[in-house]
Protein backbone atom coordinates (compact mmCIF):
# COMPACT_ATOMS: atom_id res chain seq x y z
CA UNK A 1 0.00 0.00 0.00
CA UNK A 2 2.54 2.24 0.95
CA UNK A 3 4.25 2.26 -2.60
CA UNK A 4 1.48 3.67 -3.45
CA UNK A 5 0.50 6.53 -1.75
CA UNK A 6 2.81 8.58 -3.53
CA UNK A 7 0.89 7.77 -7.02
CA UNK A 8 -2.31 9.10 -5.24
CA UNK A 9 -0.81 12.32 -3.57
CA UNK A 10 1.14 13.54 -7.20
CA UNK A 11 -1.95 12.94 -9.35
CA UNK A 12 -4.12 14.46 -6.62
CA UNK A 13 -1.64 17.75 -6.85
CA UNK A 14 -1.77 17.29 -10.66
CA UNK A 15 -5.82 16.94 -10.73
CA UNK A 16 -6.36 19.92 -8.27
CA UNK A 17 -3.67 22.18 -9.74
CA UNK A 18 -6.29 21.56 -13.07
CA UNK A 19 -9.21 22.67 -11.66
CA UNK A 20 -8.14 25.36 -9.88
CA UNK A 21 -6.23 27.05 -13.12
CA UNK A 22 -9.74 28.46 -14.39
CA UNK A 23 -10.21 30.18 -11.03
CA UNK A 24 -6.53 31.37 -11.14
CA UNK A 25 -6.51 32.38 -14.49
CA UNK A 26 -9.87 34.51 -13.20
CA UNK A 27 -7.20 36.29 -10.27
CA UNK A 28 -4.36 37.32 -12.67
CA UNK A 29 -7.07 38.84 -15.02
CA UNK A 30 -8.27 41.02 -12.11
CA UNK A 31 -4.49 42.39 -12.02
CA UNK A 32 -3.99 43.09 -15.82
CA UNK A 33 -4.24 46.28 -17.02
CA UNK A 34 -7.22 46.35 -19.92
CA UNK A 35 -4.76 46.80 -22.47
CA UNK A 36 -3.05 43.89 -21.45
CA UNK A 37 -6.08 41.26 -21.39
CA UNK A 38 -6.23 40.18 -25.21
CA UNK A 39 -2.04 39.46 -24.88
CA UNK A 40 -1.11 35.92 -25.20
CA UNK A 41 2.33 36.87 -22.80
CA UNK A 42 2.16 35.51 -19.41
CA UNK A 43 4.96 37.87 -17.88
CA UNK A 44 2.72 41.62 -17.35
CA UNK A 45 3.15 44.43 -14.81
CA UNK A 46 0.11 43.64 -12.34
CA UNK A 47 -1.86 46.92 -11.72
CA UNK A 48 -4.57 47.41 -8.85
CA UNK A 49 -6.42 50.02 -11.77
CA UNK A 50 -9.28 47.71 -11.99
CA UNK A 51 -9.82 47.06 -8.08
CA UNK A 52 -9.38 50.99 -8.00
CA UNK A 53 -11.97 51.80 -10.84
CA UNK A 54 -14.79 49.42 -9.14
CA UNK A 55 -13.83 51.32 -5.47
CA UNK A 56 -15.50 54.63 -7.48
CA UNK A 57 -18.26 53.09 -9.36
CA UNK A 58 -21.66 51.66 -8.27
CA UNK A 59 -19.78 48.29 -7.56
CA UNK A 60 -18.89 49.08 -3.13
CA UNK A 61 -22.99 49.60 -2.70
CA UNK A 62 -24.00 46.52 -3.97
CA UNK A 63 -21.03 44.94 -2.00
CA UNK A 64 -22.46 46.41 0.80
CA UNK A 65 -26.14 45.34 0.04
CA UNK A 66 -25.31 41.93 -0.62
CA UNK A 67 -23.47 41.85 3.22
CA UNK A 68 -26.51 43.34 4.37
CA UNK A 69 -28.66 40.78 2.86
CA UNK A 70 -26.82 37.81 3.61
CA UNK A 71 -25.70 39.22 7.36
CA UNK A 72 -30.05 39.93 8.27
CA UNK A 73 -31.22 36.81 7.04
CA UNK A 74 -28.35 34.43 8.69
CA UNK A 75 -28.76 36.54 11.95
CA UNK A 76 -32.64 36.39 11.71
CA UNK A 77 -32.38 32.42 10.44
CA UNK A 78 -30.45 31.59 13.52
CA UNK A 79 -32.70 33.47 16.10
CA UNK A 80 -35.94 31.83 14.96
CA UNK A 81 -34.29 28.81 13.65
CA UNK A 82 -31.91 28.12 16.83
CA UNK A 83 -34.66 27.89 19.44
CA UNK A 84 -37.31 25.91 17.24
CA UNK A 85 -34.20 23.08 16.51
CA UNK A 86 -33.18 22.86 20.12
CA UNK A 87 -37.34 22.47 21.05
CA UNK A 88 -36.94 19.46 18.18
CA UNK A 89 -33.75 17.98 19.29
CA UNK A 90 -35.20 17.48 23.13
CA UNK A 91 -38.87 17.20 22.78
CA UNK A 92 -40.62 14.20 20.25
CA UNK A 93 -42.75 15.72 17.96
CA UNK A 94 -45.63 14.30 16.07
CA UNK A 95 -45.12 16.22 13.31
CA UNK A 96 -40.88 15.18 13.13
CA UNK A 97 -41.09 13.59 9.96
CA UNK A 98 -43.09 16.55 8.38
CA UNK A 99 -39.95 18.71 9.16
CA UNK A 100 -37.60 16.70 7.70
CA UNK A 101 -39.50 16.20 4.36
CA UNK A 102 -40.38 20.20 4.71
CA UNK A 103 -36.24 20.77 4.76
CA UNK A 104 -36.50 18.08 1.80
CA UNK A 105 -38.90 20.38 -0.41
CA UNK A 106 -36.99 23.68 0.35
CA UNK A 107 -33.52 21.74 -0.44
CA UNK A 108 -35.35 20.43 -4.03
CA UNK A 109 -38.31 22.89 -5.04
CA UNK A 110 -36.40 24.94 -7.63
CA UNK A 111 -36.69 29.25 -6.96
CA UNK A 112 -38.46 29.80 -10.27
CA UNK A 113 -41.31 28.35 -8.10
CA UNK A 114 -40.70 30.92 -5.20
CA UNK A 115 -39.56 33.58 -7.25
CA UNK A 116 -43.02 34.23 -9.11
CA UNK A 117 -45.41 34.39 -5.72
CA UNK A 118 -43.09 36.44 -4.32
CA UNK A 119 -42.26 39.12 -6.89
CA UNK A 120 -46.30 39.32 -6.86
CA UNK A 121 -46.11 40.11 -2.88
CA UNK A 122 -43.29 42.27 -2.70
CA UNK A 123 -44.52 44.38 -5.79
CA UNK A 124 -48.07 44.96 -3.79
CA UNK A 125 -46.30 45.22 -0.21
CA UNK A 126 -43.69 47.48 -1.54
CA UNK A 127 -40.62 44.93 -0.95
CA UNK A 128 -39.39 44.80 -4.36
CA UNK A 129 -36.02 46.17 -4.55
CA UNK A 130 -35.39 46.14 -0.75
CA UNK A 131 -32.32 44.75 0.91
CA UNK A 132 -35.32 43.14 3.66
CA UNK A 133 -37.07 42.08 0.85
CA UNK A 134 -34.25 39.66 -0.29
CA UNK A 135 -33.44 38.80 3.28
CA UNK A 136 -36.58 37.62 4.44
CA UNK A 137 -36.33 35.38 0.90
CA UNK A 138 -32.63 34.03 2.41
CA UNK A 139 -34.55 33.72 5.66
CA UNK A 140 -37.00 31.04 3.94
CA UNK A 141 -34.31 28.80 2.78
CA UNK A 142 -31.49 29.52 5.67
CA UNK A 143 -34.50 28.48 8.38
CA UNK A 144 -34.85 25.27 7.04
CA UNK A 145 -30.98 24.62 7.51
CA UNK A 146 -30.69 26.02 10.24
CA UNK A 147 -32.91 23.52 11.87
CA UNK A 148 -32.14 20.77 10.46
CA UNK A 149 -27.64 21.44 11.02
CA UNK A 150 -28.61 23.04 14.42
CA UNK A 151 -30.67 20.05 16.03
CA UNK A 152 -28.09 17.67 15.31
CA UNK A 153 -25.71 19.89 17.03
CA UNK A 154 -28.19 19.53 20.25
CA UNK A 155 -28.56 16.10 20.27
CA UNK A 156 -24.87 15.87 20.74
CA UNK A 157 -25.12 18.02 23.76
CA UNK A 158 -25.33 15.31 26.71
CA UNK A 159 -28.90 16.03 28.10
CA UNK A 160 -27.73 14.93 31.72
CA UNK A 161 -25.94 18.64 31.42
CA UNK A 162 -29.62 20.56 31.26
CA UNK A 163 -31.60 17.88 34.21
CA UNK A 164 -28.77 19.27 36.31
CA UNK A 165 -29.16 22.63 35.51
CA UNK A 166 -33.23 22.33 35.94
CA UNK A 167 -32.81 20.31 39.26
CA UNK A 168 -31.00 23.52 40.37
CA UNK A 169 -33.45 25.62 40.06
CA UNK A 170 -32.44 26.35 36.21
CA UNK A 171 -35.47 27.47 34.02
CA UNK A 172 -36.05 25.98 30.39
CA UNK A 173 -35.10 29.03 28.77
CA UNK A 174 -31.67 29.75 30.69
CA UNK A 175 -30.80 25.82 30.82
CA UNK A 176 -30.80 26.03 27.08
CA UNK A 177 -29.00 29.85 27.21
CA UNK A 178 -26.15 28.72 29.56
CA UNK A 179 -25.90 25.47 28.88
CA UNK A 180 -26.63 23.64 25.82
CA UNK A 181 -26.28 27.11 23.30
CA UNK A 182 -22.73 27.91 24.63
CA UNK A 183 -21.57 24.06 24.23
CA UNK A 184 -23.19 23.80 20.47
CA UNK A 185 -21.35 27.11 19.37
CA UNK A 186 -19.01 25.78 17.16
CA UNK A 187 -21.89 24.26 15.16
CA UNK A 188 -23.37 27.49 15.64
CA UNK A 189 -20.65 29.47 14.06
CA UNK A 190 -20.46 27.13 11.19
CA UNK A 191 -24.26 26.64 11.05
CA UNK A 192 -24.46 30.87 10.60
CA UNK A 193 -21.52 30.50 8.27
CA UNK A 194 -23.14 28.53 5.95
CA UNK A 195 -26.37 30.36 5.91
CA UNK A 196 -24.23 33.43 4.91
CA UNK A 197 -22.47 31.63 2.44
CA UNK A 198 -25.78 30.16 0.53
CA UNK A 199 -27.14 33.88 0.82
CA UNK A 200 -24.27 35.39 -0.45
CA UNK A 201 -23.94 33.67 -3.40
CA UNK A 202 -27.32 33.89 -4.39
CA UNK A 203 -27.82 35.48 -7.79
CA UNK A 204 -31.16 34.47 -9.34
CA UNK A 205 -33.61 35.89 -6.57
CA UNK A 206 -31.19 38.80 -6.32
CA UNK A 207 -31.78 39.41 -10.38
CA UNK A 208 -35.91 38.98 -10.40
CA UNK A 209 -36.18 40.89 -7.45
CA UNK A 210 -33.86 44.14 -7.19
CA UNK A 211 -33.13 46.69 -9.78
CA UNK A 212 -31.05 49.28 -8.69
CA UNK A 213 -31.15 50.61 -4.76
CA UNK A 214 -30.67 46.82 -3.27
CA UNK A 215 -28.97 45.49 -6.36
CA UNK A 216 -26.68 42.67 -4.95
CA UNK A 217 -22.61 42.12 -5.65
CA UNK A 218 -23.40 39.10 -7.82
CA UNK A 219 -26.11 40.91 -10.23
CA UNK A 220 -23.59 44.14 -10.20
CA UNK A 221 -21.02 42.02 -11.83
CA UNK A 222 -23.92 40.63 -14.87
CA UNK A 223 -24.58 44.74 -15.39
CA UNK A 224 -21.07 45.61 -16.36
CA UNK A 225 -21.30 42.60 -18.78
CA UNK A 226 -24.19 44.01 -20.31
CA UNK A 227 -24.01 47.73 -20.09
CA UNK A 228 -19.76 48.63 -19.31
CA UNK A 229 -18.88 47.13 -22.73
CA UNK A 230 -17.02 44.02 -21.84
CA UNK A 231 -14.83 45.28 -19.04
CA UNK A 232 -13.08 42.34 -18.37
CA UNK A 233 -10.44 43.50 -16.11
CA UNK A 234 -12.86 45.46 -14.20
CA UNK A 235 -15.07 41.96 -14.70
CA UNK A 236 -12.88 39.72 -13.24
CA UNK A 237 -11.87 42.11 -10.32
CA UNK A 238 -15.55 42.47 -9.20
CA UNK A 239 -15.65 37.94 -9.70
CA UNK A 240 -12.08 38.15 -6.80
CA UNK A 241 -14.17 40.36 -4.28
CA UNK A 242 -17.05 37.94 -4.35
CA UNK A 243 -15.16 34.69 -4.46
CA UNK A 244 -13.07 36.23 -1.65
CA UNK A 245 -15.24 36.66 2.05
CA UNK A 246 -16.36 32.56 0.23
CA UNK A 247 -13.42 31.47 0.22
CA UNK A 248 -12.14 33.06 3.34
CA UNK A 249 -15.39 31.43 5.65
CA UNK A 250 -14.87 27.97 3.55
CA UNK A 251 -11.44 27.66 4.86
CA UNK A 252 -12.36 28.21 8.21
CA UNK A 253 -15.25 25.56 8.09
CA UNK A 254 -13.89 23.30 5.44
CA UNK A 255 -14.85 19.67 8.15
CA UNK A 256 -18.39 21.21 8.55
CA UNK A 257 -19.26 22.84 5.45
CA UNK A 258 -19.04 18.79 3.97
CA UNK A 259 -21.85 17.72 5.88
CA UNK A 260 -23.79 21.17 5.73
CA UNK A 261 -24.15 20.94 1.62
CA UNK A 262 -24.99 18.03 1.67
CA UNK A 263 -27.95 18.64 4.60
CA UNK A 264 -30.29 15.68 3.85
CA UNK A 265 -27.96 13.44 1.58
CA UNK A 266 -25.81 11.27 4.28
CA UNK A 267 -26.54 10.38 7.76
CA UNK A 268 -23.18 12.12 9.48
CA UNK B 1 -46.07 28.77 11.25
CA UNK B 2 -42.91 27.83 9.70
CA UNK B 3 -44.56 25.63 7.20
CA UNK B 4 -46.62 28.51 6.33
CA UNK B 5 -43.61 30.54 4.31
CA UNK B 6 -43.27 27.39 1.94
CA UNK B 7 -47.00 26.54 1.45
CA UNK B 8 -48.03 30.12 1.59
CA UNK B 9 -46.20 30.59 -2.07
CA UNK B 10 -46.36 27.12 -3.54
CA UNK B 11 -50.52 27.72 -3.25
CA UNK B 12 -50.04 31.42 -4.51
CA UNK B 13 -47.78 29.76 -7.46
CA UNK B 14 -50.53 26.96 -8.52
CA UNK B 15 -53.79 29.69 -8.12
CA UNK B 16 -51.84 31.69 -10.59
CA UNK B 17 -51.22 29.46 -12.56
CA UNK B 18 -54.88 29.24 -13.01
CA UNK B 19 -55.11 32.63 -14.62
CA UNK B 20 -54.26 34.20 -17.18
CA UNK B 21 -52.33 36.88 -15.42
CA UNK B 22 -50.39 39.37 -16.71
CA UNK B 23 -49.22 42.53 -15.12
CA UNK B 24 -50.22 44.33 -17.75
CA UNK B 25 -53.84 43.70 -16.62
CA UNK B 26 -54.12 43.13 -13.24
CA UNK B 27 -57.59 42.41 -13.37
CA UNK B 28 -56.49 38.83 -15.10
CA UNK B 29 -55.29 38.05 -11.46
CA UNK B 30 -58.94 36.96 -10.28
CA UNK B 31 -60.01 35.30 -14.39
CA UNK B 32 -60.46 31.67 -13.39
CA UNK B 33 -63.13 31.77 -16.37
CA UNK B 34 -60.30 28.85 -17.98
CA UNK B 35 -58.63 27.53 -15.62
CA UNK B 36 -56.91 24.58 -17.47
CA UNK B 37 -56.12 27.36 -20.18
CA UNK B 38 -52.13 27.58 -19.41
CA UNK B 39 -51.76 24.11 -18.77
CA UNK B 40 -53.06 23.25 -22.34
CA UNK B 41 -51.52 26.09 -24.03
CA UNK B 42 -48.39 24.51 -22.80
CA UNK B 43 -48.52 20.65 -23.67
CA UNK B 44 -49.44 22.45 -27.17
CA UNK B 45 -46.22 24.57 -27.65
CA UNK B 46 -43.50 23.12 -29.03
CA UNK B 47 -40.98 24.95 -27.33
CA UNK B 48 -41.54 23.96 -23.55
CA UNK B 49 -41.49 20.52 -25.03
CA UNK B 50 -37.92 21.46 -26.77
CA UNK B 51 -36.87 22.82 -23.35
CA UNK B 52 -37.49 19.42 -21.32
CA UNK B 53 -35.54 17.77 -23.71
CA UNK B 54 -32.63 20.17 -23.20
CA UNK B 55 -32.99 19.76 -19.89
CA UNK B 56 -32.82 15.93 -19.78
CA UNK B 57 -29.66 16.22 -22.43
CA UNK B 58 -28.18 18.44 -20.21
CA UNK B 59 -28.94 16.69 -16.85
CA UNK B 60 -28.20 12.52 -17.87
CA UNK B 61 -24.57 14.24 -19.50
CA UNK B 62 -23.64 16.77 -16.51
CA UNK B 63 -24.88 13.59 -13.71
CA UNK B 64 -23.21 11.26 -15.25
CA UNK B 65 -20.00 13.34 -15.92
CA UNK B 66 -20.17 14.44 -12.17
CA UNK B 67 -20.38 10.56 -11.37
CA UNK B 68 -17.36 9.45 -12.96
CA UNK B 69 -15.48 12.44 -12.21
CA UNK B 70 -16.47 12.28 -8.73
CA UNK B 71 -15.89 8.43 -8.27
CA UNK B 72 -12.54 8.46 -9.82
CA UNK B 73 -11.51 11.52 -7.24
CA UNK B 74 -12.94 9.67 -4.57
CA UNK B 75 -11.43 6.49 -5.39
CA UNK B 76 -7.93 7.94 -5.64
CA UNK B 77 -8.06 10.54 -2.74
CA UNK B 78 -9.45 7.79 -0.30
CA UNK B 79 -6.55 7.17 1.49
CA UNK B 80 -5.90 8.10 5.76
CA UNK B 81 -3.43 11.07 4.74
CA UNK B 82 -2.85 14.45 6.11
CA UNK B 83 -1.66 15.54 2.75
CA UNK B 84 -5.19 14.45 1.08
CA UNK B 85 -7.46 15.81 3.37
CA UNK B 86 -5.62 19.39 2.55
CA UNK B 87 -6.10 18.64 -1.05
CA UNK B 88 -9.97 17.24 -0.64
CA UNK B 89 -10.34 20.98 0.28
CA UNK B 90 -8.75 22.39 -2.44
CA UNK B 91 -11.29 20.48 -4.37
CA UNK B 92 -14.42 22.34 -2.70
CA UNK B 93 -13.45 25.29 -4.52
CA UNK B 94 -15.29 25.26 -7.23
CA UNK B 95 -18.35 24.49 -5.97
CA UNK B 96 -18.46 27.12 -3.06
CA UNK B 97 -17.75 29.57 -5.53
CA UNK B 98 -20.62 31.84 -6.20
CA UNK B 99 -22.44 30.05 -9.48
CA UNK B 100 -22.18 33.56 -10.69
CA UNK B 101 -18.22 33.88 -10.04
CA UNK B 102 -18.21 29.86 -12.11
CA UNK B 103 -19.94 31.64 -14.66
CA UNK B 104 -17.63 34.49 -15.72
CA UNK B 105 -15.01 32.19 -15.10
CA UNK B 106 -16.35 29.83 -18.27
CA UNK B 107 -17.25 32.89 -20.15
CA UNK B 108 -13.77 34.01 -20.19
CA UNK B 109 -12.86 30.59 -20.86
CA UNK B 110 -15.09 30.55 -23.75
CA UNK B 111 -14.69 33.67 -25.37
CA UNK B 112 -11.75 33.26 -28.03
CA UNK B 113 -10.27 37.10 -27.74
CA UNK B 114 -9.12 36.32 -24.07
CA UNK B 115 -9.94 32.65 -23.14
CA UNK B 116 -6.24 30.52 -23.08
CA UNK B 117 -7.93 27.22 -23.89
CA UNK B 118 -8.63 29.27 -27.40
CA UNK B 119 -5.07 30.19 -27.79
CA UNK B 120 -3.15 27.20 -27.16
CA UNK B 121 -5.84 25.69 -29.78
CA UNK B 122 -4.75 28.79 -32.01
CA UNK B 123 -0.99 28.18 -31.33
CA UNK B 124 -1.28 24.75 -31.98
CA UNK B 125 -2.70 25.57 -35.71
CA UNK B 126 -6.26 24.40 -34.05
CA UNK B 127 -8.44 27.28 -34.34
CA UNK B 128 -11.88 26.79 -32.82
CA UNK B 129 -14.66 29.02 -32.96
CA UNK B 130 -16.53 29.85 -29.54
CA UNK B 131 -18.39 26.93 -28.56
CA UNK B 132 -21.14 28.92 -26.82
CA UNK B 133 -22.78 30.55 -30.16
CA UNK B 134 -22.54 27.48 -32.04
CA UNK B 135 -26.01 26.03 -31.65
CA UNK B 136 -24.31 22.02 -31.83
CA UNK B 137 -21.93 22.62 -28.97
CA UNK B 138 -23.49 25.59 -26.74
CA UNK B 139 -25.14 22.61 -24.72
CA UNK B 140 -21.71 20.50 -23.98
CA UNK B 141 -20.17 24.14 -23.65
CA UNK B 142 -22.18 24.38 -20.50
CA UNK B 143 -22.59 20.72 -19.15
CA UNK B 144 -18.64 21.09 -18.90
CA UNK B 145 -19.10 23.86 -16.74
CA UNK B 146 -21.44 22.37 -15.16
CA UNK B 147 -19.49 19.36 -14.40
CA UNK B 148 -16.87 21.26 -13.16
CA UNK B 149 -18.48 23.13 -11.00
CA UNK B 150 -20.34 20.38 -9.21
CA UNK B 151 -18.29 17.00 -9.21
CA UNK B 152 -16.94 18.18 -6.35
CA UNK B 153 -20.47 17.25 -4.59
CA UNK B 154 -20.24 13.82 -5.64
CA UNK B 155 -16.55 13.06 -5.05
CA UNK B 156 -17.28 14.41 -0.98
CA UNK B 157 -20.62 12.21 -0.60
CA UNK B 158 -18.58 9.17 -2.05
CA UNK B 159 -15.64 9.87 -0.18
CA UNK B 160 -17.42 10.02 2.91
CA UNK B 161 -19.58 6.90 2.35
CA UNK B 162 -16.00 5.36 0.73
CA UNK B 163 -15.09 5.79 4.58
CA UNK B 164 -17.46 4.19 6.00
CA UNK B 165 -16.82 1.28 4.40
CA UNK B 166 -15.70 -1.69 7.23
CA UNK B 167 -12.35 -2.30 6.95
CA UNK B 168 -12.44 -6.37 7.48
CA UNK B 169 -14.34 -7.27 4.39
CA UNK B 170 -11.30 -5.16 2.66
CA UNK B 171 -8.83 -6.99 4.01
CA UNK B 172 -10.30 -10.20 3.90
CA UNK B 173 -10.63 -9.73 -0.24
CA UNK B 174 -6.84 -7.90 -0.27
CA UNK B 175 -5.52 -11.88 1.77
CA UNK B 176 -7.53 -13.95 -0.87
CA UNK B 177 -5.89 -11.75 -3.69
CA UNK B 178 -8.57 -10.24 -4.91
CA UNK B 179 -7.69 -7.38 -7.44
CA UNK B 180 -8.26 -3.73 -7.29
CA UNK B 181 -11.05 -3.68 -9.64
CA UNK B 182 -12.88 -7.02 -7.46
CA UNK B 183 -12.07 -5.32 -4.28
CA UNK B 184 -13.96 -2.00 -6.01
CA UNK B 185 -16.97 -4.16 -7.56
CA UNK B 186 -17.55 -6.84 -4.86
CA UNK B 187 -16.61 -5.01 -1.87
CA UNK B 188 -17.08 -1.40 -1.78
CA UNK B 189 -19.52 -1.35 -4.20
CA UNK B 190 -21.90 -2.72 -2.32
CA UNK B 191 -21.44 -0.50 0.68
CA UNK B 192 -21.49 2.60 -1.20
CA UNK B 193 -24.56 2.27 -3.65
CA UNK B 194 -27.25 3.93 -1.43
CA UNK B 195 -25.00 6.90 -1.53
CA UNK B 196 -23.84 6.76 -5.58
CA UNK B 197 -28.48 6.78 -5.33
CA UNK B 198 -28.57 9.68 -3.24
CA UNK B 199 -26.19 11.68 -5.36
CA UNK B 200 -27.66 10.65 -8.60
CA UNK B 201 -30.95 12.11 -7.15
CA UNK B 202 -29.40 14.80 -5.99
CA UNK B 203 -27.61 15.97 -8.79
CA UNK B 204 -30.34 15.17 -11.23
CA UNK B 205 -32.71 17.80 -8.80
CA UNK B 206 -30.40 20.14 -8.66
CA UNK B 207 -29.40 20.05 -12.85
CA UNK B 208 -33.09 21.38 -13.11
CA UNK B 209 -32.18 24.44 -11.11
CA UNK B 210 -29.27 25.57 -13.40
CA UNK B 211 -28.95 29.02 -14.23
CA UNK B 212 -26.79 31.57 -13.47
CA UNK B 213 -24.04 29.61 -16.07
CA UNK B 214 -27.22 29.30 -18.97
CA UNK B 215 -27.89 32.91 -18.21
CA UNK B 216 -24.46 34.04 -18.51
CA UNK B 217 -23.07 32.26 -21.34
CA UNK B 218 -25.72 31.51 -23.79
CA UNK B 219 -29.15 33.51 -22.49
CA UNK B 220 -30.79 30.31 -23.47
CA UNK B 221 -29.43 30.57 -26.99
CA UNK B 222 -28.12 30.16 -29.81
CA UNK B 223 -31.37 29.45 -31.07
CA UNK B 224 -32.86 28.22 -27.86
CA UNK B 225 -30.50 25.59 -28.11
CA UNK B 226 -29.60 25.62 -24.54
CA UNK B 227 -33.26 26.77 -23.37
CA UNK B 228 -34.07 24.19 -20.23
CA UNK B 229 -37.25 24.28 -18.73
CA UNK B 230 -35.92 26.48 -15.82
CA UNK B 231 -35.37 28.82 -18.30
CA UNK B 232 -38.01 28.93 -19.92
CA UNK B 233 -40.35 29.48 -16.92
CA UNK B 234 -37.84 32.61 -16.10
CA UNK B 235 -38.49 33.90 -19.74
CA UNK B 236 -42.08 33.08 -20.03
CA UNK B 237 -42.63 35.20 -16.71
CA UNK B 238 -39.67 37.89 -16.48
CA UNK B 239 -39.39 38.67 -19.95
CA UNK B 240 -42.66 38.22 -21.72
CA UNK B 241 -44.79 39.26 -18.54
CA UNK B 242 -46.65 35.82 -19.42
CA UNK B 243 -47.48 35.38 -15.38
CA UNK B 244 -50.21 32.68 -15.60
CA UNK B 245 -48.33 30.56 -18.03
CA UNK B 246 -44.79 30.88 -16.33
CA UNK B 247 -46.54 29.92 -12.87
CA UNK B 248 -48.43 27.14 -14.81
CA UNK B 249 -43.81 25.86 -16.27
CA UNK B 250 -43.06 26.51 -12.62
CA UNK B 251 -46.02 24.30 -11.25
CA UNK B 252 -45.26 21.34 -13.52
CA UNK B 253 -41.64 21.73 -12.65
CA UNK B 254 -42.26 21.59 -8.99
CA UNK B 255 -44.65 18.36 -9.63
CA UNK B 256 -41.75 17.09 -11.56
CA UNK B 257 -39.34 17.85 -8.41
CA UNK B 258 -41.73 16.65 -5.96
CA UNK B 259 -41.62 13.28 -8.07
CA UNK B 260 -37.75 13.09 -7.78
CA UNK B 261 -37.78 13.75 -4.85
CA UNK B 262 -40.21 10.93 -3.40
CA UNK B 263 -37.81 8.58 -5.40
CA UNK B 264 -35.09 9.93 -3.15
CA UNK B 265 -37.02 8.83 -0.23
CA UNK B 266 -37.25 5.62 -1.09
CA UNK B 267 -34.27 4.45 -2.60
CA UNK B 268 -32.46 6.24 -0.28
CA UNK B 269 -34.30 5.30 2.47
CA UNK B 270 -31.73 3.60 4.56
CA UNK B 271 -29.22 6.77 4.14
CA UNK B 272 -31.38 9.67 4.64
CA UNK B 273 -31.55 11.13 8.44
CA UNK B 274 -34.80 10.02 9.50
Amino acid sequence: MSRRLPFSEGAGVLILAAVLSPALWLLQMSFRHNADIMSTRMIFTPTLENYTALWTGQFPGSFVNSLLASGLSTAVSLLLGVPAAYVLARWRFRGERHVALWILATRMAPPIAFTIPFFLAFSWAGLMDTVVGLAIIYVTFNLALVIWSMRGFFAAVPRSLEEAAWIDGCGVWSAFLRIALPLAAPGLAATGILCFILSWNDFFYALILTRTRAMTAPVAIVNFMQYAGWEWGKIAAAGVLVMLPVLAFTFFVRNYLVSGLMAGGVKE
Amino acid sequence: MLAAVTIGPALYLVITSLTPLTPVNPDTAFDFSDPAGNYTAILATDEFWRSVWVQIELSVVTVATQLAAGLGLALLLDRPSRFLEVLRTGFLVPMVLPPIVVAIIWKILYTPDISPLHHVLAWLGLPVHSLITNPDTAIWAIAAADTWEWFPFTMLMLLAALQMVPKEPQEAAVIDGASALQLFWHVRLPYIRPTLVVAVLFRLIDSIKAFPLIYVLTDGGPGGATQVTNYYAFEQTFSFSYWGYGSAVATLMVAGVFLLSVVVNRLGGETIDE
